[in-house]
């Protein structure tokens, strides 16, 4: 409990125990504590109050179109690699009341009670932690600046987890948003047996820190947590090369490879869903019935919606090759022109969740040695 | 090319702390004006932001009927008329825009914007102008041509060819004589007419074979159905007009209008805030692209 | 029947002509009459059976068909400079398949058709000549034709969300 001498940038090593009384703490202060839990044979992202609401000894086992939880008996709580949430939902609400219009006369506002959300967001991984960093160069812009996402943005609190066990279809790595993190959080956990090895990187997560019972960590735990680290790097073994990227997909909208993968797509738009970057809306009016009221709302949308791109006398992309194209070379194309980064951070969900196991670093693959032939 | 900072006067129109919420506009007048053509003139019913709205011709606002949704809507106003009432013209297609088709005088709508590009009057100034419109795609042109009028002496000969299915669809046939009068060369056409019609039966792009351009000082400035534009570009191209002089407004599934919500893009483009107005040598890499 | 001087300089508004030698200006002219014409003057009506090839120089001409149930429908002009009655230089259609009215006061040219066929049979410079423009006329018309059946300006079938 004493302050010994704590500076963002040192790592200290937390028993486990502590970190319930962190996020008692963290509650204490107004945060609502958001952390995975096992569900549905899954991860999901929801509301824990401590270490007994987490995935202990659970790791998690992805290939295309499949994902598969394993008990490994282990004392870890952050062994497995997350499921098909993403923390995404938080900041940019799958749907979001608006305000409602209301008839009295005539047309009136009532203005949504817009609730203030202060969101501590437990076990937050680097690919997701990259994935917020290129949502707020969408969501937080000069000319355009999303107030739902803002005020969620500015209260948040990260404690970010380092993962140690890379699943088959991550490939954080190629895209330079892990599996290490580096900055832009108020505190980072790497797992060992018996102990949180936690490095503080805000002035927040020191106050917090400050209070627990923490040690500075021994040579040996330093050691440990290196060497897991390293084992983590190596374990990827699934790479996307972005060298020729935007150019090679948009610069080759006509490639046969497109339809190819216009015939296996199904257009389900679970990758969108999944993606922790993608952020298409719609916004809907639902009416009472005898039209005195509409309360307006935003709701998640996706490019491979049917409707997405109609236009008064058709639709623009009526077929799923152009709505697949669409897609890919926004993520890994025009993404870089209009926000300055690729849209895409290497966490793999796309390819675990989709139905039909498309996988985008084979199919970038494929047109790069369709152009090259 | 770039979005006039005029038009992102923050208190104008636009709430910026509350997603999507409108202002709230009063209909003043309802003009018929074709089979499934309507305009609405409006004002704001808080007469402050009456007072500060602006806009250039080219852009676009949100238009918000409640129960209904929202639908992007070009603006038609000719800016300095008497009135200073907000007018856009309305082809009734699809949910919104036939629940404004059933709006009376004294009815509320909600109005977000301006957003978008405009039509690039100052820096066509010295050219010849040929605005290639038809269908719902003269409204749009509408600001820019009193604009033009108001600023004759600026530019060289003016030619505004306009196209409809029938003589029946033709916009604003009361306002023809007054643009003749101010030396607007008006070419319009029909696809087919009737025993009664004694103007020309044809298309838009088929008047470049009738009429010389200068390819050095000749802009053009085209919308409508795409498929219109698509040949006013390629014998507007074929004349040798350099594509840069080649204006062009798109049209795509809009439903914030401020680059937001991903429903308009085409390539790199948000045709809501980059757009709609594009110079063609911006988009000569994608607008051929199929399904693009 | 107006004189020779007046149809050369007429023909030498219409740039085609103007690149013409003089030996095969001077034969299509001699098969040239001018007609100036009022408003609602009738060229031809659909199933006539006259042989002549029209050039408008001054005014609009309206090709038209009757439609029963629609009445007369004008479905392309000829502006000035613009050929109509075309088929009759091609060696096939011998009966006119649409109507040509003068719809403003108009001057046109007309050309004894069967001459022109004997000309272009006899002098295959002047024929491939002819021709070309022929096709060219045709093109145009095809391609005209082409946006009008596309029927850009029509409303879509189906109704959806805006």
């Amino acid at each position: 409990m004493i302050d010994k001498n704590l500076t963002i940038g040192s790592s200290v090593s937390l028993p486990k125990s502590e970190l319930d009384n962190l996020l008692e703490d963290l509650r204490k202060m107004g945060y609502e504590t958001i952390g995975p839990c096992l569900q549905d044979e899954s991860i999901v992202y929801k509301g824990i109050v401590g270490l007994k609401d987490l995935p202990r000894g659970i790791q998690s086992e992805q290939k295309p179109a499949s994902y598969r939880l394993i008990q490994s008996g282990k004392p870890r709580y952050f062994d497995f690699i997350p499921g098909s949430q993403s923390w995404k939902q938080f900041l940019f609400p799958p749907r979001q009341t608006l305000f409602t219009a209301v008839k009295d006369g005539r047309w009136q506002f009532k203005e949504n009670e817009d609730q203030d959300h202060r969101y501590a967001l437990i076990g937050v991984r680097a690919c997701e932690l990259a994935a917020i960093h290129v949502q707020d160069k969408v969501f937080l812009r000069e000319d355009f600046s999303d107030p739902v996402y803002r005020q969620r943005r500015e209260g948040l609190f990260l404690l970010a987890v380092n993962c140690l066990d890379p699943d088959e279809t991550c490939f954080c790595s190629s895209m330079g948003s892990g599996p290490k993190h580096t900055a832009g959080f108020d505190l980072c956990i790497t797992e060992l047996d018996e102990t949180f090895l936690v490095e503080i990187g805000s002035e927040l997560g020191r106050t917090l820190i400050a209070e627990r019972n923490f040690e500075f960590p021994s040579a040996f735990v330093q050691n440990a947590v290196n060497q897991s680290l390293e084992h983590a790097n190596e374990s990827i073994l699934r790479k996307l090369d972005t060298s020729d990227l935007p150019d090679l997909l948009i610069k080759n909208l006509d490639a046969q490879q497109w339809t190819e993968v216009g015939k296996r797509c199904l257009a389900c738009a679970n990758c969108t869903l999944v993606c922790p970057t993608c952020f298409c809306w719609d916004a809907t009016d639902s009416a009472e019935i005898l039209g005195r009221s509409s309360v307006r709302e935003r709701v998640w949308d996706s490019c491979f919606n049917p409707n997405f791109s109609y236009v008064v006398g058709g639709n623009t992309r009526p077929n799923i090759r152009s709505r697949y194209r669409q897609w890919l070379t926004h993520k890994l194309g025009a993404w870089q022109g209009q926000f300055g980064v690729l849209g895409c951070v290497g966490c793999g969900r796309c390819i675990t969740w989709c139905p039909a196991g498309i996988d985008l670093t084979a199919e970038v693959e494929a047109i790069r040695a369709e152009v090259k032939a | 090319m770039t979005i006039l900072q005029a038009n992102l006067l923050p208190p104008t129109a636009v709430f910026p702390d509350k997603l999507l919420l409108p202002l709230w506009a009063e209909i003043i007048k309802v003009i018929p004006e074709a089979e499934g053509v309507i305009t609405l003139q409006l004002k704001f019913v808080d007469p402050q932001v009456h007072d500060r709205y602006r806009f250039e011709p080219g852009q676009f606002n949100m238009l918000y009927i409640p129960g209904y949704g929202e639908a992007a809507i070009s603006l038609s106003s000719d800016r300095e008329s008497a009135s200073g009432l907000v007018v856009h013209t309305i082809r009734q297609i699809g949910n919104v825009t036939r629940a404004a088709g059933r709006l009376k005088i004294g009815d509320i709508v909600g109005i977000r914007g301006p957003f978008g590009t405009s039509w690039p009057l100052e820096a066509i100034q010295g050219m010849d102008v040929v605005i290639a419109c038809g269908g719902i795609g003269l409204p749009p042109l509408r600001g820019a041509i009193y604009k033009i009028i108001r600023n004759r002496e600026h530019y060289g000969k003016v030619t505004l060819l306009y196209g409809a299915r029938t003589p029946s669809d033709l916009l604003y046939p009361a306002e023809y004589e007054a643009w003749q009068k101010a030396d607007i060369d008006l070419q319009v056409t029909v696809d087919r007419g009737d025993e009664n019609w004694t103007g020309r039966v044809g298309v838009v792009p088929m008047w470049f074979y009738h009429f010389r351009v200068d390819p050095h000082k000749t802009a053009v400035l085209t919308c409508g159905p795409e498929i219109m534009m698509r040949f006013v570009i390629f014998e507007a191209l074929a004349r040798r007009i350099p594509p840069g002089n080649i204006y062009i407004s798109l049209e795509r599934n809009m439903k914030c209008g401020q680059g937001a919500c991903g429903h308009c893009q085409q390539g790199p483009y948000f045709i809501c805030k980059d757009g709609p107005i594009f110079p063609f040598s911006t988009l000569e890499n994608i607008f051929n692209v199929e399904e693009y | 029947m107006l004189p020779t001087a007046e149809i050369h300089s007429a023909l030498r508004k219409v740039p085609w002509f103007n690149g013409l030698t003089v030996d095969h200006f001077n034969k299509i002219a001699n098969l040239a009459r001018l007609r100036q014409v009022k408003a609602g003057t009738i060229f031809f009506r659909e199933g006539d059976k006259q042989d002549f090839v029209y050039i408008v120089l001054e005014g609009r001409v309206s090709l038209d068909i009757f439609v029963p149930h629609h009445g007369k429908v004008r479905f392309c002009t000829a502006e000035p400079y613009d050929v109509f009655g075309w088929s009759s230089v091609t060696p096939g259609m011998r009966q006119r398949t649409a109507g040509a009215e003068a719809v403003l006061e108009s001057t046109v040219a007309c050309f004894n058709a069967e001459g022109l066929r004997q000309l272009a049979e006899s002098d295959h410079d002047f024929g491939y000549l002819l021709m070309r423009r022929l096709a060219n006329v045709v093109a145009s018309r095809l391609m005209i034709t082409r946006l009008q059946l596309i029927d850009m300006f029509a409303r879509p079938a189906e109704i959806v969300n805006d």
